[in-house]
């Protein structure tokens, strides 16, 4: 029951962060969009472990960790990317950047 | 009616003070909400950062705590401060200012916005029906007072069973980092 | 002195009987029946109520002594007086009653919010600023048992505390509609951040040695003495605190550096110093918010030093056998005077760092450096303890410090050949 509920919350998230993915047209925003979806689907992690046939394993509490450390290191190298695009088209609109050539 | 009441009232629904992870639960989506839903970027990100706390109280309401405490270190600390800069080092032009209200109507936009929000509502329906009406949903389910997490457990796991992923993951957070300030640096002319 | 010692867990346990008997006395008046839960449930209230009043209490009452003597002993050893007129009723009472003149001052302050300010997150800053250094001395043991919330994790909750604030003073500049306040909250959060990795892999060497990250399990690991000798020769007992081993005194040092960069403190206080960037991210708050921020930084300030006693030296522990009567918050209390006053003497003999010495500073020799005592650490844990891994240890820190201390980064940053105008 708890667990369905957790799950539930879990992917009303994601939807949120879909959203914003989707929808806005900033790139900081589709940013923003993936850190939402990343944290729902760490949320997700802890709740099956909290829910497991044998938490002493720790599973989803590692699997929590280092998806924690892969978001951090993500959203530095699209954060720079989106600084160097920013300089070359005057523009974080994503709509703008739809040319190969740069 | 009064049978779907009874089903419901039926659920186990356990000790309400297990029910308390939900003050937290509703503050993040609310903040997620208004981290997607506002005009000005830095009140975004500072829904989003909301969102993060939320998220990590939540965790350690959860009886996770390590994580809870890693993730409002890592998030509110590192990933809050590079998207505030970032959102201060590339300043959007001010032709469409967030504060007027009598923005042009464009049709592209408002179909943008209504096709987003139909593929999130298809995701939300398809998650929601997976999670309530699948045929995992109605199997039983382990009582969840044995989850503990405790740091000293954590650690030996880290440097035992998933010493590899460790490694890699300290490969790459360098390589993160090394590129992501080469990737940032301005190119000085000759 | 036992009394003494446990004053105040028996004035806690005196609170908490008397709310049972109240509420047992209205039960059995009234006829009200309360369910199982009720009771312990109440109790677990009440005593949270009663950490958080006596952490408000006990700290506020600090903040408004240090900000008094912090200027009659920065007035000192400036060769004056300090602030020592305002007194009670008459009486001078050497200035002691300034916080009160002070708060006055502030509350009375007329709140000057800018026109085109962000008003939501203008207010907001000083609360976000405020909340998460209340909550940081929560984990810290005063005395013996007596930690107001044991955590097993105590470090890393101080730590995700401490990155509340940075995020705070990111508000406060941003929401000032002032480019020198963005500017000044820049670099007071790349200063914060720069600093916040040699605090932490200092705390991350303790624990290391201490094999546990709970502040109670690290002021244990520093207990006992190193020759335990009693009787007439006990002045000879050396303590067996961290900072007293060769890695500990260098983590000891950095952890000292990075907390006075971290509560913005001098040398490291560009971004609120008056001649540079007039009062940096502060600029636009006046009153109440500008008593709260500075609140806010004195109470880290504490909050760092605390756990600086509780990690390197000793807690709660007495140094020497015979003064173990003494009681334990005493100790504590006495420590955490002893390194605030410190604090205060650095300010007033070393003048401010640059923005780009700052970052060299933090980035070029204390981060290798707090590596090197880590590798010190654990080598001096493997080894056995004796006097061959004290020597090991002695070597893999002296050897970066003087390689990276002294031999590099040395070069000036001058013209070679200058020419001198004088005017004939």
């Amino acid at each position: 029951m708890m667990l369905q509920v957790l799950l539930a919350i879990s992917a009303v998230l994601f939807c949120f962060g879909l959203l914003a993915a989707l929808t806005r047209s900033k790139a900081i925003m589709v940013l923003i969009g993936i850190e939402l979806m990343l944290g729902a689907g760490n949320l997700n992690f802890i709740a099956f472990w909290k829910f497991s046939a044998h938490p002493e394993l720790l599973t989803g509490v590692m699997f929590a960790i280092f998806s924690i450390a892969l978001a951090a290191a993500e959203a530095a190298v699209g954060l720079a990317i989106i600084i160097q695009v920013h300089r070359r088209l005057r523009s974080v609109n994503i709509n703008r950047a739809d040319q190969l050539k740069g | 009616m009064h049978d779907l009441i009874q089903r419901f009232l039926s659920l186990p629904w356990g000790q309400p003070t297990d029910w308390l992870f939900l003050i937290p639960a509703l503050l993040m989506l609310l903040a997620a909400a208004g981290a997607v839903m506002l005009r000005n970027l830095i009140h975004c990100a500072l829904c989003l950062t909301l969102s993060f706390i939320a998220l990590g109280i939540l965790f350690i309401a959860l009886g996770a705590e390590f994580v809870g405490f890693v993730q409002l270190l890592v998030y509110v600390g590192a990933v809050t401060m590079l998207i505030l800069f970032a959102i201060l080092l590339t300043p959007a032009s001010e032709v469409a200012a967030s504060n007027n209200p009598f923005r042009s109507f464009s049709f592209s936009k408002t179909l943008n916005a209504v096709g987003g929000g139909a593929v999130a509502l298809l995701v939300l329906g398809g998650l929601l029906a997976a999670i309530f009406f699948s045929p995992h949903a109605r199997e039983a389910v382990p009582p969840a007072q044995a989850a503990v997490a405790p740091a000293k457990a954590i650690g030996e796991n880290l440097l035992t069973h998933t010493l590899l992923p460790l490694q890699g993951t300290a490969i790459l957070l360098t390589a993160a980092l090394i590129g992501a300030a080469l990737l940032a640096k301005e190119e000085k002319p000759l | 002195m036992n009394f003494l010692e446990n004053l105040p867990l028996a004035a806690k346990k005196l609170i908490l009987d008397a709310v049972e008997w109240v509420c047992n006395w209205l039960c059995a008046k009234t006829g009200i029946k309360l369910p199982d839960w009720a009771m312990p449930a109440l109790l677990t209230l009440v005593s949270i109520l009663i950490v958080i009043v006596t952490i408000i209490a006990v700290f506020m009452v600090m903040f408004a002594l240090m900000s008094v003597f912090e200027r009659k002993i920065l007035a000192r050893m400036q060769n004056r007086y300090g602030p020592n007129r305002v007194g009670f009723f008459r009486w001078r009472l050497c200035g002691l009653f300034q916080p009160v003149a002070d708060g006055i001052k502030m509350l009375t302050k007329e709140d000057i919010v800018p026109r085109g300010a962000d008003k939501i997150v203008h207010f907001l800053a000083p609360i976000a600023m405020v909340a998460p250094a209340l909550v940081l001395p929560v984990i810290l043991p005063y005395g013996r048992g007596m930690v107001p919330i044991e955590l097993s994790t105590g470090i890393l909750f101080f730590f995700a505390m401490g990155a509340g604030t940075e995020l705070a003073v990111f508000m406060a500049g941003w929401s000032s509609n002032n480019k020198y306040s963005v500017i000044g909250a820049m670099r007071a959060v790349a200063q914060m951040i720069s600093y916040e990795l040699p605090l932490v892999m200092s705390a991350v060497v303790v624990a290391l040695v201490a094999g546990t990250l709970s502040p109670n399990g690290i002021v244990e690991a520093q207990s006992g003495y190193v020759f335990d000798v009693h009787g007439i020769g006990s002045l000879l007992n050396v303590p067996k605190w961290f900072v007293l081993t060769p890695w500990g005194f260098v983590a000891c040092l950095l952890f000292y550096i990075g907390a006075l960069a971290e509560s913005n403190r001098s040398p490291f206080d560009l971004p609120e110093g008056e001649s540079e960037l007039v009062a940096g991210h502060l600029t636009e708050y006046s009153g109440f918010k500008y008593a709260i921020f500075f609140m806010a930084e004195y109470v880290g300030m504490f909050a760092i030093n605390g756990l600086l006693v509780t990690l390197f030296l000793g807690g709660y522990q007495s140094p020497l056998p015979f003064l173990e009567w003494i009681p334990s918050w005493c100790w504590f209390f006495g420590k955490l005077a002893c390194v605030a006053f410190s604090m205060v003497w650095v300010r007033a003999t070393l003048p401010r760092f640059r923005i780009d010495q700052m970052m060299q500073f933090a980035w070029k020799f204390m981060l290798p450096m707090s590596f090197a005592a880590l590798i010190a650490a654990a080598t001096w844990y493997y080894a056995g303890r004796g006097p061959a891994a004290w020597g090991i240890s002695l070597l893999i820190v002296g050897v970066p410090y003087l390689v990276l201390g002294r031999l590099c980064f040395t070069r000036r940053h001058t013209a070679d050949n200058r020419r001198y105008l004088y005017s004939e």
